[in-house]
C-alpha cells in the first residue's frame, strides 16, 4: 500500500514539534514533507532580505531540529521528503545574496536532510529564460547549481529532486523551469551518469501541472523512475493555490476541473511505490485551527483513496 | 513572410463585399478561406442527430452531408475576392469542437477534408490547415488514428498541389483547456516527419496555433525552436489563457502587461527564421467592434500584423545598410550592443545629452546628433530611443535620410538590470 505525507508547514511548531507529529499520525498520515523552506521564506528573498537561521552550523543546526527528528520517529512519522528554501537565485539579488543561497543555504540542506536521513530534498530550477533568452541556457545555470551540490548528494545518498514549476507573464501563470518532460528525462539521465549515482530525481507537481496545462498521464509516464516524490495538491487553474484535491469545478456539471483521473492512470504505471504527498500547508491557514486535525484528516482520506485507485 | 487576415468574424458569407473591402482598404493583400463558415463545428457535433438543432441549420443543404456544394457556397466569397485582388493563399478546415464527444465522424471528416482539398486548387490555396483527431486511447492510438487519417488525404492533396498543416490543439476538460493532441512539440514534430516519410514527399507542415500555446501555458519559444522549418503558418491571437479566444494582439492586457507572451514567440520564430504565413485572427474583437469602426479597427490590425512581422525580421534591417549609426545612449543602445553590437557594429551613436558627448557608452562613441550629418556612404541612422516621432522629426528636420526605428522589447536576451535615467 502506498504510503500517504503532507507538509509540516503549519502543523509542526518547532517549540514542541512532537504534538505536531502525534497530530499527523492520528489524522492517518505515516510520512511529512519537511518544509525546510519555511526558515527562508521566498517571499522574504524576493526583496533581497535574509534572515540568520542558515548562519547557524551544522552543529547548531542538527542541535536545533533534534526535537523535530525525536518528535517524529515517536509519533512513527518518516521524513520522507524535504524542500529546500527557494530561490536559489534571486534575479537581480547582489551577487552576495546569491552566493550565499548557493555555498551556504543549499549545502546546509543537504546538511539538514541528512540528518533527517531523509532521501529525497525537492528544489526549484533558476527562473531566468527570459533574461538569459532560452530554457536551455537557463538550464545551464540550474546544472551548475545541482553541480555544486552532486557531491554531496552522493555522499549522503540523498537524491535532489527538480519540480515542475511556473513562470509569470502578465501576472498569468505559464510553464517555468522543468516543464518540459522529455528534456527532464534526458537530463536527470545525463546527470546520473555523470556522477555514477541516483543524485538527481523529478518531483511532480500536480497544482502546478494543473496550472501550465499539463497532460498528467503523460507527464507522469514519461518520466517513470525518476519520478521520486510528489506535490499533490489542487487549485483553479489560475493561482497557485495548494488546496485539497477535488475541489475546483468549471462547470454547471461540477466536475472537477483537474484531471485526477489522468493523475491516478499515470502513477498506476509506475513500477516501484512512492509517498503521495500533499503539499497543502495553506488549507491549514484557511480553516480554523480548532478543526485542524480534521482537515488533515480529510487530506490523509484523499490519499488512501488514491493508494487503493492506484 | 506573408501576412494574412483571417476571414473569420470579418466576411459574412451571404453578403461577403463589405468584409472583403474593409479587409483590403486596411492594406491586407491575403485572406484565409474558413471552412467552418459553411459547415460550423456545431453542425458536425450534431451530424445525423439533427432532431437536437431544431431549424438552426435545417434550411439549407448542410456540407457535413453534401461535401461537394462546398463550391457553391464560397462561389460570392471568391468573386468578390477576385475583383479585389484579394488573395487566398490558405486555408482552415472543419473541425469538431474541443470539447467534442463525437468520435463516430472519421469518414464524415475525411470526405469533407478530400472535398476542402479539391476546393483549394479553385482558390487558389496552397495550404489548408487540418487539425488532428482526437482519441481518449493513449499516444499510440492516437497516433494510430491520425496516421491513418492524414495518409488518406495525400493524394488528394498531391494532386491539387496542396499541403497539410497539423495544428497544435488543447481539450476541454471540465471547462480548464489542457494540452492535447500536437501540443508537445516533440511529438509534431515526429509526426510530421513520419507522414512525410510515408508520403514520400514534403506534403505535411505545420501550423502553430498561438492562442492555443497560450492556453496551454506553453514556452512559445521552445515551441517554435523544436518545430523548426516544420511550421509553414502561424495562427496570432491574444486571449486571457483561460478561455478561447481570438482577439487582436495586445489587446488582452492586465496591469499594463499582454497576457500572451509575446516575447517568447518572436524570439522563437526569429531563431528559426520563419518565414511561413503569417495569420492574424482578430474574429472576437472584430465582433465585438460597431461595424462603424470595422474599417479603424482592421487598420489597426494590419499594423499590428506588419509590426510582428517587422519584430521577427529585424535583422533584415540591419543587413539593409553598408553602416549604422544609432541615436541615443541609454537602455535601448545598450541592448543593441548586447544583442547585435558584435554583428552590426554602429560607427557610433550620437545623443541629445551634451554632457555625454565625447564619452564612451557601452564600447561606442557618443556625439552630438549634427555628428550624423557627416557620416557619407550608405549608413543607416537607427533611433534607440521610445521617443521615437521627436526624434524622427528632429534628423528630418536636419536633412536626414534612411532613418530606422530599433526596438528593444523582444530582445533575444536581457540585462539583469536596467540603467537608471538621467
Amino acid at each position: 500500500m502506498w504510503q500517504i505525507g503532507v507538509q509540516t508547514k503549519n502543523v509542526i511548531d518547532d517549540s514542541n514539534p512532537k504534538d505536531g507529529f502525534e497530530m499527523l499520525r492520528r489524522a492517518g498520515f505515516s510520512c511529512a514533507d519537511f518544509s525546510l523552506n519555511s526558515y527562508l521564506l521566498n517571499t522574504s528573498l524576493y526583496k533581497f532580505e535574509l534572515n540568520d537561521f542558515f548562519n547557524k552550523s551544522v552543529n547548531e543546526l542538527e542541535a536545533y531540529f533534534q526535537p523535530h527528528k525525536e518528535g517524529a520517529k515517536s509519533a512513527g512519522i518518516r521524513i520522507n521528503q524535504m524542500h529546500m528554501p527557494y530561490p536559489n537565485y534571486v534575479p537581480n539579488g547582489k551577487k552576495e545574496l546569491n552566493d550565499y543561497l548557493r555555498d551556504v543555504v543549499a549545502p546546509k540542506s543537504m546538511q539538514v536532510c541528512a540528518f533527517f536521513e531523509c532521501p529525497y530534498i525537492v528544489v526549484h530550477g533558476f527562473k531566468l529564460s527570459r533574461n538569459l533568452g532560452s530554457e536551455e541556457a537557463e538550464w545551464q545555470e540550474t546544472g551548475k547549481f545541482l553541480d555544486s551540490l552532486a557531491p554531496l548528494a552522493k555522499e549522503m545518498g540523498i537524491t535532489i529532486c527538480v519540480e515542475n514549476i511556473y513562470d509569470m507573464i502578465g501576472g498569468r501563470i505559464v510553464e517555468g523551469p522543468c516543464c518540459n518532460v522529455k528534456k527532464a528525462v534526458d537530463r536527470i539521465d545525463r546527470f546520473n551518469e555523470k556522477y555514477h549515482a541516483e543524485v538527481l530525481g523529478f518531483c511532480f507537481d500536480t497544482g502546478h501541472g494543473n496550472l501550465t496545462s499539463l497532460d498528467f498521464e503523460k507527464f507522469i509516464t514519461e518520466l517513470g523512475e525518476r519520478l521520486k516524490v510528489f506535490h499533490i495538491h489542487d487549485n483553479d487553474g489560475i493561482r497557485d493555490l495548494h488546496q485539497i484535491p477535488f475541489t475546483f469545478t468549471k462547470t454547471r456539471e461540477n466536475t472537477s476541473s483537474t484531471d485526477w483521473e489522468g493523475f491516478v492512470r499515470g502513477v498506476k504505471g509506475l513500477k516501484q511505490e512512492r509517498v503521495l504527498s500533499f503539499e497543502t500547508a495553506p488549507v491549514l491557514a484557511s480553516f480554523p485551527d480548532e478543526m485542524k486535525e480534521q482537515a488533515l484528516g480529510f487530506i490523509a482520506q484523499i490519499g488512501r483513496y488514491f493508494a487503493e485507485r492506484i | 513572410m506573408k501576412v494574412i487576415c483571417s476571414s473569420s468574424g470579418i466576411i459574412h458569407p451571404p453578403l461577403p463585399r463589405q468584409g472583403a473591402v474593409d479587409i483590403v482598404n486596411a492594406g491586407f493583400e491575403n485572406m484565409t478561406l474558413e471552412l467552418d463558415m459553411c459547415c460550423p463545428s456545431f453542425e458536425l457535433e450534431c451530424y445525423g442527430k439533427w432532431e437536437e438543432y431544431g431549424e438552426t441549420i435545417a434550411d439549407r443543404k448542410r456540407i457535413s452531408e453534401y461535401p461537394a456544394e462546398i463550391g457553391s457556397f464560397y462561389e460570392k466569397i471568391l468573386s468578390v475576392c477576385n475583383e479585389k485582388c484579394l488573395k487566398i493563399p490558405v486555408a482552415r478546415g472543419v473541425s469538431l469542437p474541443r470539447d467534442t464527444k463525437r468520435t463516430d465522424l472519421k469518414e464524415v471528416l475525411l470526405s469533407i477534408h478530400k472535398e476542402s482539398i479539391r476546393f483549394c486548387r479553385k482558390a487558389g490555396c496552397s495550404a489548408i490547415m487540418i487539425r488532428p483527431l482526437y482519441s481518449d486511447g493513449g499516444i499510440e492510438k492516437e497516433w494510430e488514428i491520425n496516421r491513418d487519417y492524414y495518409l488518406q488525404l495525400v493524394d488528394v492533396a498531391r494532386e491539387n498541389l496542396v499541403m497539410v498543416l497539423l495544428e497544435n490543439q488543447c481539450c476541454n476538460r471540465n471547462g480548464h483547456m489542457v494540452r492535447s493532441v500536437c501540443s508537445d512539440s516533440y511529438q509534431a514534430a515526429e509526426w510530421i516527419d513520419e507522414l512525410n516519410r510515408a508520403a514520400g514527399e514534403d506534403r505535411f507542415g505545420f501550423c502553430m496555433d498561438v492562442g492555443v500555446c497560450s492556453l496551454c501555458k506553453q514556452d512559445m519559444y521552445e515551441f517554435a525552436v523544436t518545430l523548426g522549418s516544420r511550421i509553414k503558418a502561424v495562427i496570432l491571437r491574444d486571449c486571457d489563457g483561460q478561455q478561447e479566444g481570438s482577439m487582436l494582439p495586445f489587446t488582452c492586457a492586465y496591469g499594463g502587461q499582454a497576457q500572451t507572451d509575446w516575447l517568447r514567440l518572436i524570439r522563437g520564430l526569429r531563431e528559426i527564421g520563419f518565414d511561413g504565413n503569417l495569420i492574424l485572427n482578430l474574429q472576437d474583437t472584430a465582433g465585438a467592434f460597431s461595424p462603424l469602426l470595422r474599417p479603424q479597427l482592421m487598420m489597426l490590425a494590419k499594423a499590428a500584423a506588419e509590426y510582428f512581422k517587422w519584430q521577427i525580421e529585424i535583422e533584415n534591417m540591419l543587413k539593409k545598410y553598408e553602416s549604422i549609426v544609432l541615436f541615443g545612449a541609454g537602455n535601448m543602445c545598450r541592448n543593441y550592443m548586447k544583442c547585435y553590437g558584435e554583428k552590426y557594429p554602429p560607427l557610433f551613436t550620437c545623443d541629445n545629452n551634451s554632457e555625454m558627448w565625447g564619452t564612451v557608452f557601452c564600447g561606442l562613441e557618443v556625439k552630438p546628433p549634427e555628428a550624423i550629418t557627416k557620416v557619407k556612404g550608405d549608413c543607416g541612422i537607427f533611433i534607440c530611443n521610445i521617443y521615437y516621432r521627436e526624434i524622427e522629426q528632429q534628423l528630418k528636420d536636419m536633412g536626414i535620410e534612411h532613418i530606422e526605428f530599433f526596438n528593444d522589447e523582444y530582445m533575444p536576451s536581457f540585462h539583469f538590470d536596467r540603467l537608471k535615467e538621467v
